[in-house]
Protein backbone atom coordinates (compact mmCIF):
# COMPACT_ATOMS: atom_id res chain seq x y z
CA UNK A 1 0.00 0.00 0.00
CA UNK A 2 2.84 2.90 0.31
CA UNK A 3 5.74 0.82 -1.26
CA UNK A 4 8.11 1.45 1.78
CA UNK A 5 8.25 -0.84 4.60
CA UNK A 6 8.94 1.78 7.53
CA UNK A 7 5.87 3.54 6.74
CA UNK A 8 3.55 0.41 6.33
CA UNK A 9 4.90 -0.43 9.58
CA UNK A 10 3.96 2.78 11.31
CA UNK A 11 0.17 2.55 9.91
CA UNK A 12 -0.11 -1.10 10.84
CA UNK A 13 1.18 -0.06 14.58
CA UNK A 14 -1.24 3.06 14.91
CA UNK A 15 -4.01 0.96 13.59
CA UNK A 16 -3.15 -1.95 16.34
CA UNK A 17 -2.24 0.99 19.02
CA UNK A 18 -5.75 2.39 18.06
CA UNK A 19 -8.02 -0.83 18.19
CA UNK A 20 -6.37 -1.22 21.77
CA UNK A 21 -6.59 1.72 23.13
CA UNK A 22 -10.67 1.28 21.96
CA UNK A 23 -10.56 -2.18 23.30
CA UNK A 24 -9.07 -0.48 26.98
CA UNK A 25 -12.26 2.04 26.85
CA UNK A 26 -15.03 -0.88 26.55
CA UNK A 27 -15.67 0.18 22.58
CA UNK A 28 -13.29 -2.65 20.87
CA UNK A 29 -13.79 -2.61 16.90
CA UNK A 30 -17.20 -4.27 16.14
CA UNK A 31 -15.10 -6.83 13.41
CA UNK A 32 -11.91 -7.65 11.68
CA UNK A 33 -12.81 -5.16 8.96
CA UNK A 34 -11.77 -2.66 11.02
CA UNK A 35 -8.41 -2.77 11.34
CA UNK A 36 -8.16 -3.25 7.24
CA UNK A 37 -10.74 -0.38 6.96
CA UNK A 38 -8.46 1.71 9.58
CA UNK A 39 -4.99 0.63 8.05
CA UNK A 40 -5.83 1.47 4.73
CA UNK A 41 -7.00 5.10 5.49
CA UNK A 42 -3.07 4.99 7.76
CA UNK A 43 -1.55 3.97 4.64
CA UNK A 44 -3.09 6.24 2.51
CA UNK A 45 -2.65 9.37 4.12
CA UNK A 46 0.98 8.33 4.80
CA UNK A 47 1.40 7.84 1.05
CA UNK A 48 0.13 11.29 0.67
CA UNK A 49 2.74 12.75 2.30
CA UNK A 50 5.53 11.69 -0.38
CA UNK A 51 6.47 11.74 -4.09
CA UNK A 52 2.67 11.14 -5.58
CA UNK A 53 2.78 9.37 -8.97
CA UNK A 54 1.72 11.37 -12.32
CA UNK A 55 -1.10 10.18 -14.23
CA UNK A 56 -0.09 8.17 -17.77
CA UNK A 57 -1.43 5.71 -19.48
CA UNK A 58 -0.03 2.43 -18.90
CA UNK A 59 0.30 -0.34 -21.78
CA UNK A 60 -1.80 -3.10 -21.39
CA UNK A 61 -1.14 -6.92 -22.45
CA UNK A 62 -2.80 -10.13 -22.85
CA UNK A 63 -1.92 -12.49 -19.77
CA UNK A 64 0.42 -14.90 -21.23
CA UNK A 65 0.91 -18.91 -20.50
CA UNK A 66 4.69 -17.69 -19.36
CA UNK A 67 2.89 -15.16 -16.62
CA UNK A 68 3.85 -17.25 -13.61
CA UNK A 69 7.40 -18.27 -14.82
CA UNK A 70 7.86 -14.35 -15.12
CA UNK A 71 6.24 -13.74 -11.90
CA UNK A 72 8.54 -16.62 -9.75
CA UNK A 73 11.50 -14.30 -10.93
CA UNK A 74 10.35 -11.22 -8.94
CA UNK A 75 11.58 -9.92 -5.37
CA UNK A 76 8.15 -9.34 -3.24
CA UNK A 77 9.54 -5.80 -2.62
CA UNK A 78 8.86 -5.16 -6.50
CA UNK A 79 5.94 -6.34 -6.54
CA UNK A 80 5.03 -3.70 -3.38
CA UNK A 81 6.54 -0.96 -5.18
CA UNK A 82 4.42 -1.72 -8.12
CA UNK A 83 1.08 -1.94 -6.53
CA UNK A 84 2.03 1.37 -4.51
CA UNK A 85 2.22 3.28 -7.55
CA UNK A 86 -1.43 2.11 -8.90
CA UNK A 87 -4.26 4.80 -8.22
CA UNK A 88 -6.52 4.68 -4.95
CA UNK A 89 -8.93 2.61 -4.81
CA UNK A 90 -7.40 0.26 -7.44
CA UNK A 91 -4.38 0.19 -5.11
CA UNK A 92 -6.33 -1.15 -2.24
CA UNK A 93 -8.24 -2.69 -4.76
CA UNK A 94 -5.07 -4.77 -5.69
CA UNK A 95 -3.85 -5.06 -2.18
CA UNK A 96 -6.95 -6.57 -0.66
CA UNK A 97 -7.43 -8.86 -3.93
CA UNK A 98 -3.70 -10.04 -4.10
CA UNK A 99 -3.61 -10.45 -0.17
CA UNK A 100 -6.01 -13.67 -0.71
CA UNK A 101 -7.57 -13.09 2.58
CA UNK A 102 -10.89 -12.07 2.05
CA UNK A 103 -13.79 -13.11 -0.10
CA UNK A 104 -14.84 -11.10 -2.81
CA UNK A 105 -17.92 -9.53 -0.66
CA UNK A 106 -15.29 -8.78 1.79
CA UNK A 107 -13.08 -7.15 -0.76
CA UNK A 108 -16.12 -5.00 -1.85
CA UNK A 109 -17.65 -3.90 1.71
CA UNK A 110 -14.12 -3.08 2.46
CA UNK A 111 -13.64 -0.78 0.05
CA UNK A 112 -17.12 0.44 -0.59
CA UNK A 113 -16.64 -0.32 -4.06
CA UNK A 114 -19.44 -2.13 -6.60
CA UNK A 115 -18.79 -5.40 -8.35
CA UNK A 116 -18.13 -3.44 -11.60
CA UNK A 117 -15.81 -1.60 -10.51
CA UNK A 118 -13.19 -4.07 -8.52
CA UNK A 119 -13.90 -6.14 -11.80
CA UNK A 120 -12.53 -3.27 -14.19
CA UNK A 121 -9.16 -2.19 -11.24
CA UNK A 122 -8.37 -6.53 -11.03
CA UNK A 123 -8.68 -6.89 -14.99
CA UNK A 124 -6.78 -3.46 -16.17
CA UNK A 125 -3.97 -4.52 -13.45
CA UNK A 126 -3.23 -7.77 -14.83
CA UNK A 127 -2.54 -6.33 -17.95
CA UNK A 128 -0.61 -3.69 -17.02
CA UNK A 129 1.35 -6.04 -15.17
CA UNK A 130 1.76 -8.34 -17.88
CA UNK A 131 3.00 -5.70 -20.25
CA UNK A 132 5.57 -4.69 -17.24
CA UNK A 133 6.74 -7.91 -17.04
CA UNK A 134 7.37 -8.39 -20.33
CA UNK A 135 9.01 -5.61 -20.58
CA UNK A 136 11.14 -6.09 -17.55
CA UNK A 137 11.27 -10.27 -17.90
CA UNK A 138 11.01 -11.20 -21.50
CA UNK A 139 10.01 -13.99 -21.61
CA UNK A 140 13.08 -15.31 -23.61
CA UNK A 141 15.57 -14.58 -21.37
CA UNK A 142 13.88 -17.13 -18.89
CA UNK A 143 13.00 -19.48 -21.56
CA UNK A 144 16.34 -20.05 -22.21
CA UNK A 145 17.24 -20.78 -18.93
CA UNK B 1 -29.28 -21.90 -24.85
CA UNK B 2 -26.78 -24.02 -22.87
CA UNK B 3 -26.92 -24.53 -19.46
CA UNK B 4 -23.24 -23.38 -18.65
CA UNK B 5 -23.67 -20.18 -20.78
CA UNK B 6 -22.49 -17.51 -18.20
CA UNK B 7 -24.04 -13.79 -18.30
CA UNK B 8 -22.26 -10.92 -18.72
CA UNK B 9 -22.56 -9.90 -15.01
CA UNK B 10 -21.18 -13.18 -14.45
CA UNK B 11 -18.36 -13.01 -16.99
CA UNK B 12 -17.31 -9.85 -15.03
CA UNK B 13 -17.38 -11.24 -11.13
CA UNK B 14 -15.01 -13.66 -12.61
CA UNK B 15 -12.37 -11.13 -13.24
CA UNK B 16 -12.12 -10.97 -9.47
CA UNK B 17 -12.98 -14.33 -8.47
CA UNK B 18 -11.36 -15.89 -5.70
CA UNK B 19 -7.53 -17.26 -5.96
CA UNK B 20 -7.75 -20.37 -3.57
CA UNK B 21 -11.45 -21.88 -2.85
CA UNK B 22 -12.46 -20.82 1.14
CA UNK B 23 -15.83 -20.91 2.48
CA UNK B 24 -18.03 -17.88 2.76
CA UNK B 25 -17.68 -17.10 -0.86
CA UNK B 26 -21.22 -16.30 -2.15
CA UNK B 27 -23.41 -18.65 -4.64
CA UNK B 28 -23.27 -15.94 -7.70
CA UNK B 29 -19.52 -16.17 -7.39
CA UNK B 30 -19.69 -19.74 -7.17
CA UNK B 31 -22.05 -20.46 -10.18
CA UNK B 32 -20.19 -17.47 -12.32
CA UNK B 33 -16.56 -19.83 -11.73
CA UNK B 34 -18.01 -22.71 -12.30
CA UNK B 35 -19.82 -21.41 -15.53
CA UNK B 36 -16.44 -19.77 -16.80
CA UNK B 37 -14.75 -23.13 -16.30
CA UNK B 38 -17.04 -25.27 -18.51
CA UNK B 39 -17.15 -22.64 -21.41
CA UNK B 40 -15.71 -23.65 -24.39
CA UNK B 41 -14.34 -19.88 -24.83
CA UNK B 42 -14.03 -18.87 -21.37
CA UNK B 43 -12.37 -21.86 -19.76
CA UNK B 44 -8.55 -21.60 -21.07
CA UNK B 45 -8.61 -17.97 -20.33
CA UNK B 46 -9.91 -17.96 -16.80
CA UNK B 47 -7.27 -20.66 -16.09
CA UNK B 48 -4.49 -18.54 -17.48
CA UNK B 49 -5.81 -15.85 -15.22
CA UNK B 50 -5.64 -18.77 -11.99
CA UNK B 51 -2.38 -19.54 -12.81
CA UNK B 52 -1.60 -15.47 -12.74
CA UNK B 53 -3.39 -14.45 -9.67
CA UNK B 54 -1.92 -17.73 -8.00
CA UNK B 55 1.54 -17.00 -8.92
CA UNK B 56 1.01 -13.29 -7.85
CA UNK B 57 -0.67 -14.90 -4.36
CA UNK B 58 2.44 -16.84 -3.93
CA UNK B 59 4.81 -13.84 -3.89
CA UNK B 60 2.78 -11.81 -1.73
CA UNK B 61 2.96 -14.59 0.83
CA UNK B 62 6.93 -14.94 0.53
CA UNK B 63 7.09 -10.96 1.63
CA UNK B 64 9.19 -11.05 4.93
CA UNK B 65 7.51 -9.68 7.80
CA UNK B 66 9.62 -8.00 10.61
CA UNK B 67 10.12 -9.21 14.24
CA UNK B 68 7.89 -6.37 15.33
CA UNK B 69 4.87 -6.70 13.42
CA UNK B 70 4.84 -11.00 13.82
CA UNK B 71 5.19 -9.90 17.78
CA UNK B 72 1.64 -8.23 16.99
CA UNK B 73 -0.21 -11.43 15.80
CA UNK B 74 0.89 -13.78 18.62
CA UNK B 75 -2.32 -11.83 20.17
CA UNK B 76 -4.93 -13.61 17.83
CA UNK B 77 -7.72 -12.19 19.95
CA UNK B 78 -6.64 -8.96 18.17
CA UNK B 79 -9.23 -9.75 15.18
CA UNK B 80 -12.26 -10.71 15.99
CA UNK B 81 -13.48 -13.63 13.87
CA UNK B 82 -16.83 -12.46 11.72
CA UNK B 83 -20.17 -14.18 13.26
CA UNK B 84 -22.61 -15.22 10.95
CA UNK B 85 -25.47 -13.38 10.74
CA UNK B 86 -28.80 -14.87 10.95
CA UNK B 87 -29.93 -12.36 7.98
CA UNK B 88 -27.19 -13.96 5.97
CA UNK B 89 -28.17 -17.90 7.32
CA UNK B 90 -31.69 -17.42 6.62
CA UNK B 91 -31.56 -16.24 3.07
CA UNK B 92 -29.45 -19.50 2.56
CA UNK B 93 -31.74 -21.48 -0.45
CA UNK B 94 -31.16 -24.69 1.45
CA UNK B 95 -32.19 -22.65 4.75
CA UNK B 96 -35.15 -21.85 3.45
CA UNK B 97 -36.39 -25.13 1.47
CA UNK B 98 -35.73 -26.76 4.85
CA UNK B 99 -38.08 -24.27 6.49
CA UNK B 100 -40.62 -24.47 3.82
CA UNK B 101 -40.55 -28.25 4.06
CA UNK B 102 -41.05 -27.95 8.26
CA UNK B 103 -43.87 -25.17 7.63
CA UNK B 104 -45.92 -27.69 5.07
CA UNK B 105 -45.27 -30.91 8.01
CA UNK B 106 -46.69 -28.33 10.63
CA UNK B 107 -49.89 -27.49 8.33
CA UNK B 108 -50.25 -31.12 7.55
CA UNK B 109 -49.62 -32.21 11.57
CA UNK B 110 -51.92 -29.30 12.61
CA UNK B 111 -54.90 -30.16 9.60
CA UNK B 112 -54.57 -33.83 11.00
CA UNK B 113 -54.69 -33.24 14.64
CA UNK B 114 -57.60 -30.36 13.88
CA UNK B 115 -59.66 -33.33 12.01
CA UNK B 116 -59.01 -35.27 15.11
CA UNK B 117 -60.61 -32.94 17.50
CA UNK B 118 -63.65 -33.30 15.25
CA UNK B 119 -64.17 -37.13 15.54
CA UNK B 120 -65.93 -38.90 17.59
CA UNK B 121 -67.75 -42.53 18.35
CA UNK B 122 -70.14 -42.23 15.04
CA UNK B 123 -68.77 -39.51 13.52
CA UNK B 124 -68.11 -41.51 9.92
CA UNK B 125 -71.23 -43.08 9.93
CA UNK B 126 -72.95 -39.68 10.74
CA UNK B 127 -71.38 -38.67 7.60
CA UNK B 128 -72.71 -41.31 5.48
CA UNK B 129 -76.40 -40.13 7.01
CA UNK B 130 -75.44 -36.22 5.69
CA UNK B 131 -74.61 -37.91 2.27
CA UNK B 132 -77.74 -40.01 1.89
CA UNK B 133 -79.57 -36.94 3.49
CA UNK B 134 -78.39 -34.61 0.73
CA UNK B 135 -79.70 -37.31 -1.84
CA UNK B 136 -83.10 -38.39 -0.43
CA UNK B 137 -86.12 -37.11 -2.13
CA UNK B 138 -89.62 -36.29 -0.70
CA UNK B 139 -91.69 -39.38 -2.61
CA UNK B 140 -88.69 -42.09 -1.04
CA UNK B 141 -90.07 -42.14 2.31
CA UNK B 142 -93.59 -43.31 3.46
CA UNK B 143 -96.02 -40.16 4.50
CA UNK B 144 -96.77 -40.21 8.11
CA UNK B 145 -98.22 -37.19 10.49
CA UNK B 146 -97.52 -37.10 13.54
CA UNK B 147 -95.07 -35.74 16.41
CA UNK B 148 -92.27 -37.01 15.76
CA UNK B 149 -91.25 -37.93 19.18
CA UNK B 150 -94.22 -40.54 19.29
CA UNK B 151 -92.22 -42.61 16.21
CA UNK B 152 -90.32 -44.44 18.84
CA UNK B 153 -93.43 -46.53 19.80
CA UNK B 154 -94.08 -46.69 15.92
CA UNK B 155 -90.44 -48.19 15.26
CA UNK B 156 -90.49 -50.30 17.80
CA UNK B 157 -93.85 -51.89 17.46
CA UNK B 158 -93.14 -51.78 13.44
CA UNK B 159 -89.65 -52.99 13.50
CA UNK B 160 -88.56 -54.53 17.09
CA UNK B 161 -86.04 -51.63 17.16
CA UNK B 162 -85.37 -50.43 20.67
CA UNK B 163 -84.72 -46.63 22.18
CA UNK B 164 -84.58 -45.47 18.52
CA UNK B 165 -85.68 -42.40 20.17
CA UNK B 166 -85.95 -38.75 18.82
CA UNK B 167 -84.25 -36.24 21.56
CA UNK B 168 -86.20 -33.98 23.43
CA UNK B 169 -85.07 -30.73 21.89
CA UNK B 170 -86.76 -32.38 18.58
CA UNK B 171 -89.35 -34.45 19.74
CA UNK B 172 -92.31 -31.72 19.61
CA UNK B 173 -91.63 -31.35 15.97
CA UNK B 174 -94.01 -32.43 13.26
CA UNK B 175 -92.67 -35.17 11.23
CA UNK B 176 -93.95 -35.65 7.52
CA UNK B 177 -92.47 -38.89 5.94
CA UNK B 178 -90.02 -41.93 7.64
CA UNK B 179 -88.78 -45.18 6.88
CA UNK B 180 -86.28 -48.00 7.94
CA UNK B 181 -83.77 -49.24 5.95
CA UNK B 182 -80.15 -51.39 6.18
CA UNK B 183 -77.00 -49.42 6.05
CA UNK B 184 -74.00 -50.59 3.97
CA UNK B 185 -72.70 -52.43 7.12
CA UNK B 186 -76.27 -53.93 7.78
CA UNK B 187 -77.45 -51.41 10.57
CA UNK B 188 -80.87 -50.77 10.93
CA UNK B 189 -81.30 -47.17 10.13
CA UNK B 190 -84.74 -44.48 11.06
CA UNK B 191 -84.96 -41.50 8.89
CA UNK B 192 -87.49 -38.84 9.37
CA UNK B 193 -88.73 -35.81 7.08
CA UNK B 194 -89.46 -32.95 9.21
CA UNK B 195 -91.10 -29.74 7.31
CA UNK B 196 -90.08 -27.55 10.02
CA UNK B 197 -86.62 -25.90 8.37
CA UNK B 198 -86.62 -28.90 6.11
CA UNK B 199 -84.95 -30.97 8.75
CA UNK B 200 -84.24 -34.65 8.53
CA UNK B 201 -83.59 -37.31 11.90
CA UNK B 202 -81.87 -40.19 11.52
CA UNK B 203 -81.52 -42.75 14.51
CA UNK B 204 -78.83 -45.59 14.19
CA UNK B 205 -76.64 -47.81 16.73
CA UNK B 206 -74.28 -46.15 18.05
CA UNK B 207 -70.42 -47.59 17.61
CA UNK B 208 -69.48 -51.04 19.63
CA UNK B 209 -66.45 -51.33 20.97
CA UNK B 210 -64.87 -54.26 19.29
CA UNK B 211 -63.43 -55.67 23.20
CA UNK B 212 -66.68 -56.13 25.04
CA UNK B 213 -68.99 -54.95 21.94
CA UNK B 214 -70.44 -51.85 24.26
CA UNK B 215 -71.40 -49.04 22.42
CA UNK B 216 -68.80 -46.28 22.94
CA UNK B 217 -70.32 -43.34 24.35
CA UNK B 218 -69.97 -39.36 24.33
CA UNK B 219 -71.34 -36.82 26.27
CA UNK B 220 -73.69 -33.55 24.67
CA UNK B 221 -74.37 -32.62 21.02
CA UNK B 222 -71.28 -33.17 18.38
CA UNK B 223 -71.51 -31.66 15.11
CA UNK B 224 -70.45 -32.69 11.84
CA UNK B 225 -70.81 -31.76 7.99
CA UNK B 226 -70.89 -33.08 4.81
CA UNK B 227 -71.84 -31.81 1.25
CA UNK B 228 -73.50 -28.45 2.41
CA UNK B 229 -75.17 -30.50 5.26
CA UNK B 230 -74.24 -30.49 9.01
CA UNK B 231 -75.79 -32.66 11.61
CA UNK B 232 -76.05 -32.65 15.61
CA UNK B 233 -75.57 -36.08 16.96
CA UNK B 234 -76.35 -37.69 20.46
CA UNK B 235 -76.00 -40.72 21.87
CA UNK B 236 -78.56 -42.44 24.43
CA UNK B 237 -79.08 -45.61 25.47
CA UNK B 238 -76.66 -47.24 22.64
CA UNK B 239 -78.34 -45.31 19.89
CA UNK B 240 -77.43 -42.48 18.04
CA UNK B 241 -79.70 -39.64 17.06
CA UNK B 242 -78.73 -37.24 14.37
CA UNK B 243 -80.55 -34.17 13.12
CA UNK B 244 -79.59 -33.04 9.73
CA UNK B 245 -80.02 -29.87 7.40
CA UNK B 246 -78.40 -28.08 4.71
CA UNK B 247 -76.25 -25.52 6.13
CA UNK B 248 -73.50 -24.25 8.81
CA UNK B 249 -73.51 -26.43 11.61
CA UNK B 250 -73.90 -22.91 13.33
CA UNK B 251 -77.38 -23.26 12.64
CA UNK B 252 -77.95 -26.49 14.39
CA UNK B 253 -76.08 -25.03 17.40
CA UNK B 254 -78.08 -22.11 17.41
CA UNK B 255 -81.53 -23.60 16.91
CA UNK B 256 -80.28 -26.49 19.99
CA UNK B 257 -79.31 -23.55 22.29
CA UNK B 258 -83.05 -21.66 21.72
CA UNK B 259 -84.68 -25.12 22.22
CA UNK B 260 -82.19 -25.04 25.47
CA UNK B 261 -83.30 -21.78 26.63
CA UNK B 262 -86.95 -22.42 25.93
CA UNK B 263 -86.80 -25.92 27.94
CA UNK B 264 -85.32 -23.68 31.08
CA UNK B 265 -87.47 -20.63 30.81
CA UNK B 266 -90.77 -23.45 30.65
CA UNK B 267 -89.04 -25.72 33.57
Amino acid sequence: MTGDSGKAQEAFQDTLREGAHRAAGGEPPADRMWFFREARFRCLALAEEGLQCEDCEIEEHEISPHAPGQISQLAPEQLAIWISAAPDPQRSALAAFYLDEFTPREILVLLELKAPELARFVRSARRQFQAWLNATTPVEVYENE
Amino acid sequence: MSLFRISRRGQLLTHFAPITERPGIDRRMRVAVMRVKRGKHTAKQFSLQQSFDKAIADLVQTTPVSQEVAEWFRNEKLIPTAKRRWRKIARNPAVISAALAVAVIVGIGVFIVMERMNEFPGSGTARKMLAIASSTKSGQLDPVNAEAGSLSDFFFMKYQLEHYDVAPEFAHLRASACKVFDDDEGHRVAQISVPEKRMQFFLFPAERNPKDMKPKLFNGWRFVEQEGWSGAVQVRNGVCFMAALRGDAKDLALYLAKQNRDASGGG
